[in-house]
Parts: C-alpha cells; sequence; structure tokens
C-alpha cells in the first residue's frame, strides 16, 4: 500500500491548466484524520487554498473533485463523487454532489481527488487513463451538447468503460447555474459547478482505471459491508418496493398528498395536475423497461436504483429519452403549474444537454411566469409566459442556455440575481436563500426541512439534512429518544426540529465524504442507532444495520467510535462555516424568504405558515448547540479548538472573522 | 451441472457482482480483476451482465493451443490452468460472449470458475440479474418463454406491427 490509511486510492491529482501541468502528489494524511475525504476534504481545501473575495469566474477559482475512502469498496451506495468550488451563482461555497460510477473509476485509476487551477488556453479535456494523465484539445468538442461530448469521447477513448464527467453548451456561454454531468444522466447539480469548469475552459474529464482498492481489515470489512446491504434490505421502507418501482418521482404524488408539492412557484402546495405527472404515468407510459424493476438503474453498489430511463416514441417529442427524478420534474412540472407529463420530460432532457441544473432552471423559468402574471416583467412578445404553458416553458429552456432575448439574458442569471436586476419588489416573488433557489419541497409544511434551507451552507438546499424522518411514520418513541421530543416524527411540528436537523446535519457531513449516498441515513434509516431502536421496540432479535464508524475504522484503520464521528461531522460543518464566513455569510443570512412566512392557502398544509419569529427561536437554539456566536453567527474560538481546528482560528483571527 | 443465467433486464448496472468477485478471488476491490464484467450502455439506460456461459461445446477449450483450459466434470465450469497458459489470448478472441477478461496490466486471464458452485456474483446480485442454476435442466422452458415475451413487448412500436395489410395502429 502506497499511502498509510486502506480504502484511498492515495493520490491527489493537480491540476494548473493555466501552465499546462499536472502534478501527482500523495494524499495528505492529516486532512484525511481530520476530514475523511469527499466534502469534508474539499472544503479544507478550499479553505486553505482559495482567496475568498475572487471572482467566482477568475482563473484563481479552484474546484475540486473528490471521492471519499468506501467510493468503489462494495458498501451500499458508494457510487458518490463530490464537487467544490466558490459558486458564481451564489458567490459563496458552492458544493454538489452526483451518483454513477465515475467515481470510483478515479479511484481504480489511482486517485482520490483532482483539485483543478488555472484557466486552459484554448478548450481541453483532461483524460485520465491510470497512471497516463494528459490535457487534450477540445475544439472538437466545445460547443457539443453534453450527450453528444459523452458518446464522443467514450468513442474516442476506452467505450464504454470510459467514463465521461463534461459540461454543456449553456456552461460555455456563462449560464450560471450549470452543472458537471457524470455519464450522461448524474449530475453535480447546483450551484454552478458546471460554469466554473467552463470558465476554465476545460469541457470535460474522462476516467478508466484498472487499478486495485485494498482495505486495512478485509474480513471485518466484509461483515461490515454485508450488515449494510441488509440494513437497507431490510428496512422498512425499502421493504414496501414503492421506490424501486418509481425511483425519487414516488415523491409527486406523496408530496401531493402529504402537502409539500410546490405548486406555481410555492403559491401552494398542491397540484391539481400531480397524477399526470406522477411517477406512475412515467412508469406506466415512458419506461423503456418493463418488471420487476421499470427501467430502473442504480450508481455503483447500490440496491436502491433511483434513476427512472424512459423514452418518449411518438408525438411533438418523439426522441427524447433519459433518467428523471422527482426535482426535475417539479421543478418543470408543478412548480411551473404544467401538467403535460411529455412536455416536463423533454424541459429536464434539454436541459441536461444544455448542461443546466434542473432545478435552479425550473425554478427560475416558475418565478418569471410569476412575474409575468404580477406584471412585474413584461410578456411582450409571443411567448405567453404564464403557468400551465407548457410550450413557453420549453422554449424558456432553450432561450435560457442560449442567452437568447431579454428573458434568456436574465434567466441565465438565476431567479435570484435575475430579480435584484429587475428590480421592483421582484425579490419577493422568488423562493431563493442565500441567493440559490429553493429545492421541491415546500418548507412551511415541512418544518425540519425548512429550518435546514435555512442554515444549510450552500444556500436553499435539504440535502444538508434531508430529515425525511418527519415525513414517514417512524414511531414517537425514536423522537423522544433521539431528538427529545415524540413530535419530531410530526411534520408540521417544531418540536425536537433543531436536534433532529443537528444530527442529520452531522451524518450528512459524513456521508458526503465517506463516498456514500444520502439514503444510507435519511430516506432510509439504515444507520445505526435507528435500526437498532426500531428493532428493539419491535422486539426484533437480529438487526443489521450500516455503522459508519465501523465502516470507515475496517475501510481506512483509523480508529473511530461513534462519538468521534460525530465530531468529525461537526468539524465538517464548522468549516464550511467558515469558508462562508469568509465569503460573508452571518447570521441575517440564514432566512427564509418572504413568501414561506405568508401561509399556504389550500390542501393539507392549509394556513401553515414559517413565522420569523419561531425561525429566530430556532436559530438561537441552533447556534447555542454549535457553539455559534448568537448575536453575528460567527464561529467562536472555544469551539473551533474543542473541535481541533486551530489552524482554521489563527486564519480567521486574522481577519478578525471569529468570536 | 451449473450455469449462471444472465438476465439483463433486471440488471440496474450497480456492479456489485464485479467487486464481489474481484474480493472473493483477488482480495482486492478492482473491477479489471473481475470474471464478470457489467457494460453500461448509458446512452440507451441498458446495463448488461457479461460473463462465461460454460459453452458445452466451447469454443476456447478447443482454441487453446496448450490446453490450459479444461473442463471441471463436478461444477461444469470450464477452469484456466495459468501454468500452461501462454497468453496467446486465442480464447478471449474466439469466445463470442466476450467473458474472458483480460488484464492488460498484470498480463493475466481472469475466467469464470463458478467459484466451486458457489458463485459470489449472485450473493450480492439483490436484482436477479445473475441467477445460479445447479441443475441446469431444471431451467424452466416457461421462463424463458416470458423473457423473450417482455423482450418483445418492450421494443418500440414501429418495429414490433407487421404490414398484414389490415388495419393498423
Amino acid at each position: 500500500m502506497t499511502f498509510d490509511y486502506g480504502g484511498y486510492a492515495g493520490k491527489t491529482l493537480r491540476i494548473d491548466l493555466t501552465k499546462n501541468k499536472i502534478t501527482k502528489e500523495t494524499q495528505s494524511k492529516q486532512r484525511v484524520e481530520k476530514y475523511i475525504g469527499g466534502r469534508g476534504a474539499d472544503a479544507k481545501i478550499l479553505f486553505d487554498e482559495l482567496k475568498p473575495n475572487i471572482n467566482p469566474l477568475h482563473s484563481d477559482n479552484i474546484l475540486c473533485i473528490s471521492t471519499g475512502p468506501v467510493t468503489g469498496l462494495l458498501g451500499p451506495t458508494t457510487g458518490r463523487v463530490n464537487v467544490a468550488t466558490k459558486s458564481p451563482l451564489t458567490d459563496i461555497y458552492g458544493n454538489s454532489n452526483a451518483g454513477s460510477d465515475w467515481g470510483s473509476e478515479l479511484k481504480y485509476a489511482g486517485y482520490d481527488n483532482i483539485i483543478i487551477k488555472g484557466k486552459a488556453a484554448k478548450p481541453v479535456y483532461l483524460w485520465i487513463d491510470d497512471e497516463h494523465v494528459e490535457l487534450k484539445d477540445a475544439a472538437h468538442l466545445w460547443g457539443e451538447g453534453l450527450f453528444e461530448t459523452t458518446l464522443i469521447l467514450q468513442e474516442e477513448h476506452r467505450g464504454y468503460d470510459t467514463k465521461v464527467a463534461a459540461i454543456g453548451p449553456a456552461a460555455e456561454k456563462g449560464v450560471l447555474f450549470c452543472s458537471i454531468i457524470f455519464n450522461m444522466w448524474d449530475a453535480a447539480g447546483r450551484t454552478g459547478t458546471g460554469t466554473v469548469m467552463a470558465s476554465k475552459n476545460l469541457k470535460a474529464i474522462t476516467v478508466s482505471g484498472s487499478g486495485e482498492l485494498k482495505v486495512a481489515d478485509p474480513e471485518r470489512y466484509l461483515e461490515i459491508v454485508q450488515d449494510g446491504w441488509l440494513g437497507i434490505l431490510n428496512d422498512p421502507g425499502f421493504r414496501t418496493g414503492e421506490h424501486q418501482a418509481l425511483g425519487t418521482a414516488i415523491c409527486v404524488n406523496w408530496g401531493n398528498a402529504q402537502g409539500w408539492l410546490p405548486t406555481r412557484n410555492f403559491r401552494e402546495s398542491t397540484f391539481e395536475g400531480a397524477d399526470s405527472i406522477s411517477g406512475e404515468e412515467f412508469r406506466d407510459k415512458y419506461s423503456t423497461r418493463s418488471s420487476p424493476i421499470p427501467g430502473g438503474r442504480a450508481c455503483m453498489s447500490c440496491p436502491n436504483r433511483c434513476k427512472r430511463f424512459g423514452r418518449i416514441e411518438s408525438g411533438k417529442y418523439a426522441g427524447t429519452r433519459g433518467s428523471i427524478e422527482y426535482e426535475g420534474i417539479a421543478a418543470f412540472g408543478s412548480k411551473c403549474g404544467v401538467s403535460d407529463l411529455e412536455a416536463v420530460f423533454h424541459a429536464y432532457t434539454l436541459s441536461n444537454d444544455y448542461g443546466m441544473d434542473c432545478v435552479s432552471c425550473g425554478n427560475t423559468i416558475a418565478t418569471f411566469m410569476e412575474l409575468a402574471e404580477e406584471g412585474i416583467i413584461e410578456n411582450t412578445d409571443k411567448l405567453g409566459l404564464r403557468f400551465g404553458n407548457a410550450d413557453a416553458m420549453v422554449e424558456m429552456v432553450h432561450r435560457i442556455a442560449n442567452k437568447r432575448g431579454k428573458l434568456g439574458n436574465l434567466g441565465a442569471l438565476g431567479a435570484y440575481k435575475a430579480a435584484l436586476k429587475i428590480g421592483k419588489d421582484a425579490v419577493d416573488y422568488t423562493t431563493s436563500i442565500k441567493g440559490i433557489d429553493t429545492i421541491a419541497c415546500d418548507p412551511r409544511v415541512a418544518k425540519g426541512f425548512g429550518f435546514t434551507y435555512a442554515i444549510s451552507s450552500r444556500g436553499s438546499d435539504h440535502l444538508r439534512t434531508h430529515v425525511v424522518f418527519e415525513m414517514i411514520k417512524m414511531p414517537p418513541e425514536i423522537g423522544k429518544e433521539l431528538f427529545g421530543s415524540e413530535k419530531a416524527c410530526d411534520l408540521m411540528s417544531y418540536d425536537g426540529k433543531v436536534n433532529m436537523v443537528l444530527w442529520h446535519e452531522n451524518l450528512a457531513a459524513i456521508t458526503d465524504s465517506i463516498g456514500s449516498c444520502r439514503f444510507m441515513h435519511a430516506s432510509y434509516y439504515a444507520q445505526y442507532p435507528i435500526p437498532e431502536l426500531l428493532g428493539k421496540l419491535r422486539k426484533k432479535k437480529e438487526v443489521n444495520s450500516i455503522k459508519y464508524y465501523d465502516w470507515i475504522s475496517a475501510a481506512t484503520g483509523m480508529k473511530i467510535d461513534y462519538k468521534k464521528l460525530l465530531e468529525i461531522g461537526a468539524r465538517i460543518v464548522n468549516i464550511e462555516r467558515a469558508l462562508n464566513t469568509q465569503f460573508g455569510i452571518r447570521r441575517k443570512d440564514d432566512r427564509l424568504p418572504k413568501r414561506f412566512s405568508e401561509p399556504i392557502p389550500k390542501g393539507p398544509g392549509k394556513g401553515q405558515r414559517f413565522p420569523k419569529k419561531q425561525l429566530e427561536k430556532m436559530l438561537d437554539e441552533y447556534y447555542t448547540s454549535r457553539g455559534w456566536d448568537l448575536k453575528t453567527g460567527l464561529l467562536k474560538k472555544s469551539e473551533l479548538i474543542r473541535l481541533d481546528m486551530k489552524d482554521v482560528f489563527d486564519e480567521l483571527k486574522k481577519n478578525n472573522l471569529v468570536k | 451441472m451449473g450455469k449462471l443465467i444472465f438476465n439483463y433486464e433486471n440488471c440496474t448496472g450497480c456492479r456489485a457482482c464485479e467487486l464481489a468477485c474481484s474480493f472473493h478471488k483477488e482480495g482486492v476491490f478492482a473491477p479489471s480483476k473481475s470474471r464478470i464484467k457489467i457494460v453500461r450502455i448509458d446512452e440507451e439506460g441498458l446495463d448488461i451482465p457479461i460473463g462465461c456461459e460454460q459453452c458445452d461445446n466451447a469454443p476456447c477449450i478447443t482454441a487453446c493451443p496448450t490446453r490450459a483450459l479444461s473442463r471441471n466434470s463436478e461444477t461444469n465450469a470450464i477452469v484456466l490452468n495459468p501454468d500452461f497458459c501462454i497468453g496467446c489470448k486465442q480464447c478471449m478472441v474466439i469466445c463470442p460472449f466476450g467473458a474472458i477478461h483480460y488484464n492488460e496490466k498484470s498480463k493475466i486471464f481472469y475466467k469464470c470458475d463458478l467459484c466451486d458452485g458457489k458463485p459470489e456474483c449472485v450473493k450480492w446480485c439483490v436484482t436477479g440479474g445473475i441467477e445460479y442454476y445447479d441443475g441446469i435442466e431444471e431451467f424452466p422452458r416457461r421462463k424463458s418463454a416470458d423473457r423473450i415475451q417482455q423482450f418483445i413487448l418492450n421494443l418500440p412500436k414501429s418495429t414490433r406491427s407487421i404490414d398484414t395489410g389490415g388495419k393498423k395502429e
């Protein structure tokens, strides 16, 4: 083993595009001990190496792509890859995460992570074939759609054995919310990572790897991994089989029934057309394969198979095909008031081919629809921008991607920056937090989600915690045991939600840093101690669960227990906060937009709102638990020292950014 | 008479079988050292498991000039004896399924031996993409018919309809 710890590939790849220089260095032992890898390590790299005040599209910005110690090691859901940079959309910490098998391939090639700096003189792509790493001319790829780019690169290299991460033409044109898309369908979608990659003239990264990965304690490791797989397979939620049958698109009807399906730019939270854009509809009409798994595809080593693959055979949008997920359906569907699934599917696929984040794209269009209906932006040409107009929605995708016309140019800025430019009270119609659009779950109904949006380090985002705990029928005893209140299991209650968010946030940081997926500890609850608690309640003798601390220990050889695990999670949350502090984020930014303090007009969530007073109360509780300064939201010396982050304290101290 | 059955329509492309194989056989996680291979055709949303079919009239055995390949009568597996192998790659070239895997770096062939009748890949396949039949005669005809029917029903409409001169869809 070249590296002291198992699981890791052991090398970091540094690319300086300006100097056309490629260096391979040994993975930093100290960094992985403290931050593990993936999201945690990336945040530390940015904190150490990035000049905070730069323009995100300047060549000095850094793009980090990372895997974790268990990526590609057979553990359940271990296909994730993390991307971090300074976001051009929000001008703060930008971070996104994708699935597929690209990340594991990078490790088989011998590298844990890539750090990209500078800007190439002309379009290039990075070719990684085991030890052979080279920057190659990408003139023939520049301007090509994402699907075509991926296919060309696979043909030029090792066919299906070449894994491709690429950006689309919208990123080249400078649309601020572009994604890096892995193997065609898996996007590190949010915060504009693709736009940063385009600003560096880097079109794609191809990887093929034939190496091997070892773990520190193979026998123990296999036991743990088997336990983890069984933990998911025996999870009550998994056993319903609903998620395997429909993928994340199951959330359309689920959200509609619980009253958190955002409709017409969050004016309402139930959609009368939900049935016609539902996962069931997609399975029945467009899935390319029939039972038992209709068109379901999985990322590396995952029993869950979220991705639905489908195709439109005839009609206006014939030929549209691809993977589909809930977020995209809701963004182009219910948020825009469109109940035509073919138009939604088409807009979704277009957005992928252009390389745009479908959440931000759909949300921006929905915001514009409302602004047009309210007469704040003019609807001068024949576009007919209004809720429910599917043709206008599809046309807007083209306009934004190509920055065509006034609306196209505005849309390319994302809803928030566009609203600032429009002026008047346009901002009040956006649902952005820290500059990024809100995802498809109404926070007025789902209080834990709502609080997460306000505090999440990359702006409005549920995946920092993914507190599905409040949505599924968890026994109240577990809410009491873990989060101090039986009402934590109640969707519309505020009780216990701060504790719930804290626990989930710490674990989510670990999940993203080891290279596995959120389904491990949220959505399904296969993560220690929940299966154990459930087992105790139901008087089961044997319980399977995944224990991150055992898992990391057996893979790497580090010694980590449950307490230390949560401490590492807290450290990762703190390093991200430290970064954001440098980017100017304070307590005033941990907020919810105006819309969410207004009551929901109808449906199961009728009358629900998220009052500012309530949020402030929860923030006080959260900051106190985190050990952050109540008034400003700055980090405090005592907590940083407790978490063994003195270097971070010293750096922040230089600019007086710490209490 | 053991055999692996590859059900592409059930495969989700998670590649757990590849990793289970390489870990079981080589003690490392490396798809390049796996005896089974999932070809992921992303643009069509298809994942196809490729492995040894343990053919009765096996071209690889015939093609091997040094008799490095032979059949294990107990498990029905065609096994490779590395001591006899000269690395001519004839078996790899002639295999109609691409089931013999050559690792360029280590210059070693990886050939499925059915794990002495307890294939590790099958243990890890949670969707039934790979199944193992100890006695292939048990493999029900009905199942084959079902698969073919399913395959035909999933074809695009244009290729399914037959021009009978009558009313068309």
